[in-house]
């Protein structure tokens, strides 16, 4: 007999996600994605100026502040027309990579980790490795006060990993991995001067000159994270890849085989080559990368808590008219559509799309290059192996920074009295774009298409599920007062709801319109 | 009982004295420290900590937290029974843990709340865990969306203080700026509504630098009181002074030598950055000292603007970011504040063994420098 599960809070992930499914023989037969929280940011930005805009659309999320500052950037540069010096865009795309390796590493092991290791199992360990010792000491400590939040309570279930000695390793990286992605913020604020809520970026390029030795600052943190990433963040998703119980999780999870990559990281001024590239997946056809066509993106409404009248429009066009007691809605997140299909974003749209060998090699060796499915694991493997090969690459990068050389184009102080911009980037979460209209040199309309509206969307105006609803379905849900496969799942692809429900589009939504009667 | 926790002695005194350097206190306090802190740990006070219209920034910089390492705080200092992005649980089981702390810990807990609270449409524009009441859903009765009004109004009344994290839960911050919409409200407001009498400590910035959070903690759990605050309920420790009067590069805005150019070719000579736009000159906070990431930098270390993010005022009255300050709120600012930040500071630093402090005041005054 059906029954209907509510997971809310979704936790471990960024902002209010619930989560419905529902189980009909142990398994998901159908699924609903809500994203509960509004803000409507997009107040803010009208009529301000549009040196203000990355500060303030940076603030729409906390996880990825960065992304949204470096597309605020390159939004404004377009509609500027600045001519960006190649310093500035060497030290975006180093900032933004310290930022993704932050991401990565903090979605794995704080995020996801707690979904596969059984942290109680470390009071069992009984080697002599006196760190992990330590760890122990501490975990059985807890344990014998009956306190040990925030590990426990949570869903129980009998797949963890709870070899003692495994679980102790496991949950000793986790420790390290908090220092490790905290270095990562430090190497970011060396150029940007902070983090969360940095201030290095500007319209016309960055603020701090590269000197010998910031670079030597930077590249030393970022050694250490390369030598890190390598030995344990690689080999600990490996680890967590090859548990016998975690074998069907390789293909179940998929999200319905389409794929989008706006691409990122751009390798010369006018972004024509970019180390991400760009491109569109469909239908499982993974060998068959099509160009992308900004022009076939649409959102839907029909079951978002927004007026109807907000329907199937580009987003260029997009309105933004909250009502909260329409029929059958479900959700604050609208429902993005590519030519007409749901898309995932994310590390995993990027790697197919890019095909690096290392993820390559390992989707031959775990077969998924046959059944064309790619489900929770290889999500965590597409973003491990993208965390890697990213640090790898930025230290090249530091060696094309040119100490002396201009970091900055002044043409970005002449506000035109109108003006169109668009800034289309990666970021650690998926596709993510910006779009501007300066009018009479104010903001006249400031609007962003964000990752996880992608992925954790509801249904569309056909009835269409979004990518994270279908990957919900046919996973297994044995216990349902235990749903962890569900949030398996749902982790994996690093959803981000502060940034999914903020959209913006102020030129539709004047005060008065965007009253709620 | 400090021992059997796996942590020894040395290790014990050597935290304190992180927790002192946190404080900005003497050396000397650190016994006086470690006593205190021993006493604390013996029973880790509960935290809940709730989310509103938040981005999660406040948390994100919490992590960033060194002296001491957080998972230090989350697993030797407090309970942590409920934090949306460390904890184990999900869904029902996170909501239990939330109910039967509220119930077993009753006039215990510390609230930590992250983002304001929207109050317009019965606060349906935030929402976490369920209700009792149900509605029909697709054949299924679906319990519906339980808002963050509705938590408030049921954990307030049993919590020992509540933390406002962050400059939109203790001022509006950026949701604020659509309040006519949602009803955004800072956390302060909701809570005099519920408990008039319940103490409330704001800690602003955007983000709070993990310092001003886990110093305030630390202090709260030394002296089992709310620290002295300013008129904005901001701990003085961390607010007290003016981001202007203690910046390096102080010297040039007095020499008149200002950056307005990115390229200028002078990595090493420290610009003022008052002519793109800095906020120092009208907001409080210990950046110019404390510095951010592990000490790496700060907004003006990068060369940037200080765009104010720790005032009530940020960012609507602050816009444009990029513009100099009308000379109206800066002529007049600065000698009165350089007396009254220092000896306000000083006076109020956490409350710990207050002789020290005024022994040290005096100490300071009498060399008339900085501390």
């Amino acid at each position: 007999m059906a029954q209907l599960i509510s997971i809310d809070p979704v936790t471990r992930i960024e902002g209010h996600l619930r989560i419905d499914v529902e189980v009909e023989n142990g398994a998901v037969k159908d699924a609903w994605s809500s994203g509960t929280m509004f803000r409507g940011i997009e107040m803010l930005l009208k009529e301000k100026h549009p040196w203000d805009a990355q500060q303030v659309v940076e603030r729409i999320c906390g996880v990825c502040p960065l992304v949204h500052g470096t597309a605020a950037s390159y939004n404004l540069d377009d509609a500027l027309g600045v001519n960006l010096p190649d310093n500035a865009r060497i030290i975006r795309n180093l900032c933004l990579g310290a930022n993704f390796i932050q991401s990565h590493i903090l979605h794995f092991y704080h995020l996801a980790a707690l979904d596969y290791v059984d942290v109680a199992a470390v009071a069992q360990y009984s080697g002599s490795n006196p760190t992990l010792q330590a760890l122990k000491g501490k975990v059985a400590g807890l344990v014998k006060m009956g306190d040990v939040y925030p590990f426990l309570p949570r869903y129980e279930s009998d797949d963890y990993v709870s070899d003692p000695e495994l679980a102790t390793v496991l949950v000793s990286h986790y420790v390290q991995a908090l220092e490790m992605r905290k270095k990562a913020q430090e190497m970011l604020s060396i150029f940007y001067g902070r983090m969360p809520s940095f201030v290095g970026t500007v319209p016309g390029g960055v603020t701090v000159q590269p000197t010998v030795s910031n670079i030597a600052a930077f590249r030393a943190r970022l050694s250490e994270l390369r030598a890190w990433i390598d030995s344990v963040y690689i080999q600990d998703i490996l680890t967590v890849a090859g548990v016998a119980a975690y074998a069907p999780f390789l293909s179940a999870g998929d999200s319905g085989g389409n794929y989008l990559a706006y691409g990122g990281f751009d390798q010369d001024s006018q972004g024509k080559e970019k180390f991400l590239p760009r491109g569109v997946i469909t239908d499982g056809d993974v060998m068959n990368v099509k160009p992308f066509d900004e022009a076939k993106i649409t959102e839907s409404v029909k079951y978002s808590w927004y007026k109807e009248d907000c329907e199937g429009l580009n987003p260029k066009e997009g309105k933004t008219d909250p009502d909260l007691e329409k029929e059958g809605a479900y959700s604050f997140l609208k429902a993005p559509r590519y030519d007409g299909k749901p898309m995932e974003v994310g590390p995993l749209a990027r790697m197919l799309v890019m095909k690096p060998p290392m993820l390559m090699d390992l989707a031959t060796k775990l077969g998924l290059l046959k059944a064309l499915k790619f489900g929770i694991l290889p999500r965590h493997a597409a973003r491990a192996v993208e965390c890697k090969i990213l640090a790898d690459e930025m230290d090249k990068w530091l060696d094309e920074l040119k100490v002396g050389e201009p970091i900055w184009d002044s043409k970005a102080k002449d506000i035109p009295n109108e003006a169109y911009g668009r800034g289309l980037v990666e970021g650690p979460r998926g596709a993510l774009g910006h779009w501007i209209h300066i009018q009479n040199k104010v903001i006249g309309n400031y609007q962003c298409v964000v990752p996880t509206t992608w992925n954790a969307a509801p249904r569309d105006k056909n009835g269409e599920r979004g990518p994270i609803e279908t990957a919900l379905l046919g996973l297994p849900v044995p216990d349902p007062e235990n749903p962890i496969n569900v949030v398996r799942c749902v982790r994996s692809f690093d959803p981000c709801l502060a940034c999914a429900i903020h959209v913006i589009h102020p030129e539709h939504n004047g005060v008065k319109e965007f009253r709620v009667v | 009982m400090v021992e059997s926790k796996g942590v020894t002695r040395r290790q014990f005194l050597k935290y304190a004295g992180a927790t002192a350097a946190l404080l900005g206190l003497s050396e000397t306090l650190i016994p006086e420290i470690a006593r205190a802190l021993e006493e604390a740990v013996a029973g880790k006070p509960p935290v809940i900590w709730i989310q509103g219209q938040n981005c999660t920034g406040c948390s994100i910089s919490f992590l960033n937290t060194n002296y001491p390492m957080v998972a230090e705080i989350v697993l030797d200092k407090l309970s942590v029974r409920y934090q949306p992005n460390v904890m184990a649980a999900a869904g029902e089981v996170a909501q239990k843990a939330i109910e039967d702390t509220a119930k077993e810990m009753n006039g215990k807990y510390v609230l930590v709340v992250e983002g304001p609270v929207p109050t317009k449409e019965e606060g349906r524009f935030c929402t976490f865990g369920l209700e009792e009441k149900t509605i029909s859903f697709n054949g299924f009765q679906r319990r519906e969306d339980k808002p963050m009004i509705a938590w408030m109004e049921e954990l307030v009344p049993g919590a020992a203080a509540v933390i406002a994290l962050g400059n939109c839960a203790s001022f509006g911050g950026i949701p604020a700026a659509n309040a006519s919409v949602t009803g955004t409200t800072p956390v302060h407001e909701i809570v005099k509504d519920i408990a008039k009498d319940k103490p409330v400590i704001n800690i602003g910035g955007c983000p709070p630098h993990p310092d001003w959070f886990v110093g305030t903690v630390l202090d709260y759990l030394i002296n089992k009181r709310v620290p002295e605050l300013d008129e904005h309920n901001r701990p003085k420790v961390f607010f007290g002074r003016l981001i202007h009067e203690n910046c390096e590069r102080r010297a040039s805005f007095d020499a008149g030598l200002f950056l307005e150019d990115w390229n200028d070719n002078n990595p090493d000579m420290k610009l003022c950055l008052f002519k793109l736009g800095c906020k120092g000159p009208v907001t409080y906070a210990d950046c110019p000292t404390r510095r951010w990431n592990s000490g790496v930098n700060w907004c003006v270390g990068a060369n940037a603007p200080c765009h104010g993010c720790a005032e009530p005022t940020f960012y609507k009255n602050l816009s444009p970011l990029y513009e100099p300050l009308p000379e109206v709120h800066f002529a007049g600012l600065t000698p009165m504040v350089d007396t009254l930040g220092w000896i306000g500071a000083a006076a109020t630093a956490a409350g710990i063994g207050a002789h020290y402090l005024y022994k040290q005041l005096g100490k300071k005054e009498s060399e008339g420098g900085e501390s």
